[in-house]
């Protein structure tokens, strides 16, 4: 970005001297909240706002259920007990006392945290919830839950406008971003990506697929390998799925096993559980590929679209959630709606190499301009500032 | 008195040689100084310099020297005992000194002052070099004055030597800033009141040149201090003069944008059409303008998101085409732009009922566009401070002087082309640039372009 848009985002800070953001979430790694989290916080401050962030205490219990709720809000079908509510509650109580809500603007980020917002009538304050889940077709009963905690907010913010429903306050579309400095995304020397494959016995002999996102039913890893597997009786080519776990998604190893089993010993397929930290390895993985996939059958935003895309890696995805937001199909992406789809997508851009190039540098542009931190940054200052003001055109 | 005047009678030679030599010398001195004029006159007419550039400094000096020097040889042969003639000696030759060394410094004051405008030099750069060569000359004519009388000389210098020496290490820093200044001053590649850019990057006007540092204004009003061996040694591209002032500056503003989910959202064409005709004009903006901004750096043709929608989810081709092909240049006003589409709409409704039912969850989300107005640094006086600022205010203020000022704010024409117009009497260039058809255009070209028509009306 240029030296003019910088002094703009300083402008917009020194607007919000004096004020604090308190951020909360329910974990400091693992997953895509907290990964923005760790990057916007230091960055807010760099242009003067004081932003801080802190983390709600659960145990497993907890996590558990606020995984079932995370399902349930996407649409699935999950049994939710009394109990289940009950330890939501508790959980969310006991980090009500324990935690100091000392921020001006309270931000609070998905489900976990809601709660907290029930000490809105003591201390007052400008509150949002940051929702990064679709909640559109959310199971009726989590959200009959929910909702009284979220009609309580000041504004609302989703990744994409088909993920709100009818809310009584102001709902705002704040699309994820990608920092383009970090390790997950920074440039790397054909060295260090041939050292992770190697690290991974991932040998170079053919073109290579991958998906890179938590072992989630969500991100239907088995509907990827029988995808591959239809490319692959007239492309030779490797599947690489590589995954990790995040401490609130307790069903992650579930999930794994069942992939492991799908892809038996054959040794195109590369199932491989990465640690939270490993970025140089998931950056890496994706610059060495031909094709990134993300066959998502539900989805937040899908950060790691954005990364593919940043790489200039021609992308196929389901055309689900924020997804469409970032592949316009054949414009920056290929969409997809099904495995027959995902496979079809795959076979083109195999043997349409340069079809493929311009889709992926199409793609980087896209993100250049929409979806890197700098945009995200400012989105936020753009929303405290717009919290104290309800008109649609804003002068400061 | 009569010892006197016997020994007058007696050796009245010894008297009469001296004087005789004086006079002999003088009047042979002043015809050498005759025929010396004549040359140096000849010599001056050659080179075509003033005939009395030199000879008005030299009429009297000259005329004290031939004096001293017959004096010198009428004492040398007198009687007068070796110390006298020592002291009248040394005596005379100090005269001499004092006397060429002054001359010397004002004959060439004088060439320099006259070979000042030939070479375009500036009045400190002459002043100074010739407050040096004064110093110069005085401070050799010393040393020879006290070398004649016999006081040690050495010393002093080495003195002066050291001085020297100290002053440069205590100036180490800002001796090549005052050398470069001297070179600025004598190729003048800037003066104050210039534009210049360094290639560096630095640019802005020349409020001040000291023999250090050189003061830049930028456009956004900070100083800029160079040091003057910097400029020297950097390539700078100078803009001249500034230019006819604006009756009131250009302030820059930017825009940027957050996008707010109405919560509305449309099933088929007759609930589209429905919901436009009473939706806020923050909806009719984002969706006719959403496409530009996002993909404005893809492709110069952007179409509004009703035609996508028809298009794509709907499957009416015929009716997206009429809704992508309405001209959004061609209103000044957002409700004439939305009743533009609502009446298109209409029409097709007339014609063909209530049309498709989009799948669900391929509705069409009404969002509207809160805009965020900030003033930046970058104010323009003149036009080229404002192609300065055009080059480097970010696409966000680019944008809203261009499209949002004109339609959201309803002002019917772009920024630029009311203040060039109001303001600075351009009114040629400010009808150029409200032809422009910014919509046709990406955001960068659309730079380019305002850039090349005010560069082409400066020239």
């Amino acid at each position: 970005m240029g030296r003019s848009s910088i002094e703009e985002l300083r402008l917009l800070g020194a607007k919000l001297s004096g004020k604090v953001i308190q951020n909360i979430n329910s974990t400091f790694s693992g997953g895509g909240v907290a990964e923005i989290l760790s990057r916007m916080v230091p960055l807010l401050s760099q242009v003067g706002v004081d932003a801080r962030w802190d983390v709600i205490k659960g145990d497993n219990a907890f996590f558990e259920v606020t995984k079932k709720f995370h399902n349930a809000l996407h649409g699935r079908h999950e049994e939710i007990t009394e109990r289940d509510l009950s330890i939501y509650m508790e959980t969310n109580e006991r980090n009500m006392k324990e935690l100091q809500l000392y921020g001006d603007i309270m931000f609070i980020h998905d489900p976990q945290p809601a709660a907290l917002i029930q000490r809105k009538n003591e201390i007052g304050k400008k509150w949002i919830w940051r929702c990064h889940i679709d909640i559109s077709h959310a199971d009726e009963k989590v959200w009959k839950f929910l909702e009284p905690f979220v009609f309580q907010y000041d504004a609302g913010i989703f990744s994409a406008p088909a993920f709100s429903r009818h809310l009584p306050l102001r709902q705002f579309l704040i699309s994820p971003s990608i920092d383009p400095l970090s390790d997950k995304n920074r440039e790397l020397t054909p060295e260090t990506i041939d050292d992770v494959l190697a690290q991974f016995h991932i040998p170079k002999d053919k073109p290579i697929i991958t998906q890179v996102s938590r072992f989630d039913y969500l991100k239907d890893p088995v509907g990827v390998i029988e995808a591959f597997r239809m490319v692959r009786k007239s492309i030779s080519c490797r599947l690489v799925l590589a995954g990790g776990t995040a401490t609130d998604d307790p069903e992650s190893e579930k999930v794994l096993a069942e992939v492991q089993e799908k892809a038996g010993s054959d040794p195109d397929i590369h199932v491989l559980l990465i640690p939270p930290e490993s970025n140089i390895e998931i950056n890496a993985l994706q610059r060495a590929s031909t094709i990134v996939l993300q066959k998502s059958l539900r989805e937040g935003f899908g950060l790691t679209v954005a990364e593919a895309l940043w790489k200039a890696k021609p992308v196929v995805a389901s055309a689900v959630g924020g997804i469409t937001l970032q592949v316009r199909n054949k414009l920056t992406g290929l969409l997809s709606h099904g495995i027959e789809g995902t496979a079809y997508a795959i076979r083109q851009l195999l043997t349409n190499p340069d079809y493929a190039r311009r889709l992926g540098q199409n793609g980087r542009e896209h993100v250049r301009h929409n979806f890197l931190i700098t945009r995200h940054m400012r989105d936020y200052m753009l929303l405290f500032l717009a919290l104290e003001n309800p008109a649609d055109i804003i002068m400061i | 008195m009569t010892d006197l005047a016997e020994w007058v009678a007696e050796n009245w030679t010894l008297l009469v040689i001296p004087v005789a030599i004086f006079v002999a010398s003088f009047v042979g001195l002043l015809w050498v100084r005759r025929q010396a004029y004549r040359l140096l006159r000849l010599g001056l007419a050659r080179v075509k310099w003033p005939a009395d550039l030199l000879t008005r400094h030299l009429n009297a000096s000259s005329l004290l020297w031939s004096m001293l020097i017959a004096t010198g040889l009428a004492v040398a042969i007198s009687i007068l005992p070796v110390m006298w003639k020592s002291i009248i000696g040394k005596g005379l030759w100090s005269l001499f000194v004092i006397s060429f060394a002054l001359t010397l410094a004002n004959v060439i004051s004088a060439v320099v002052e006259f070979s000042a405008p030939q070479y375009t030099l500036p009045p400190r750069v002459v002043s100074m070099t010739k407050n040096i060569v004064r110093t110069a000359i005085l401070v050799f004519a010393v040393l020879v004055l006290l070398d004649t009388w016999g006081a040690p000389t050495t010393p002093l210098i080495f003195f002066i030597a050291v001085a020297v020496l100290l002053l440069f290490f205590a100036f180490r820093d800002v001796f090549p800033n005052l050398v470069a200044g001297f070179q600025l001053s004598a190729s003048a590649p800037a003066k104050v009141g210039d534009y210049i850019r360094l290639e560096s990057g630095e640019e802005g006007y020349v409020t001040e040149m000291s023999w250090k540092n050189t003061s830049l204004e930028t456009l956004d009003e900070k100083i800029i201090i160079l040091p003057n061996s910097r400029l020297l040694n950097s390539t700078i591209v100078n803009y001249g003069h500034p230019l006819k002032t604006a009756s009131d500056p250009f302030r820059f503003y930017s825009r940027t944008h957050l996008i707010e989910i109405t919560g509305s959202k449309a099933g088929n064409l007759r609930e589209l059409a429905d919901t436009l005709k009473t939706c806020p004009e923050g909806v009719i903006y984002y969706h006719t303008h959403r496409f530009l901004e996002e993909h404005h750096y893809l492709s110069p043709e952007p179409s509004n998101d009703f035609a996508l929608w028809v298009g794509d989810i709907l499957g009416e081709i015929v009716l997206a085409e009429k809704l992508a092909s309405i001209d959004t240049f061609s209103f000044p006003t957002l409700t004439s732009l939305r009743d533009r589409l609502v009446s298109i709409m209409e029409e097709h409704l007339a014609l063909n009922h209530d049309g498709r039912q989009a799948l669900e969850g391929r509705e069409f989300y009404f969002m509207k566009t809160v805009s965020v107005i900030f003033p930046t640094p970058y104010v323009a006086h003149d036009l080229r401070e404002f192609v300065e600022s055009v080059r480097r205010i970010s696409l966000g203020s680019l944008y809203y002087h261009i499209f949002e000022s004109r339609l959201r704010l309803s002002r019917g024409l772009n920024d630029f082309t009311i203040w060039l117009k109001d303001s600075l009497d351009e009114d040629e260039l400010g009808e150029e640039i409200a032809r422009l058809d910014p919509y046709t255009y990406t955001l960068e070209g659309l730079r380019s372009s305002l850039i090349q028509l005010i560069e082409k009306r400066i020239k």
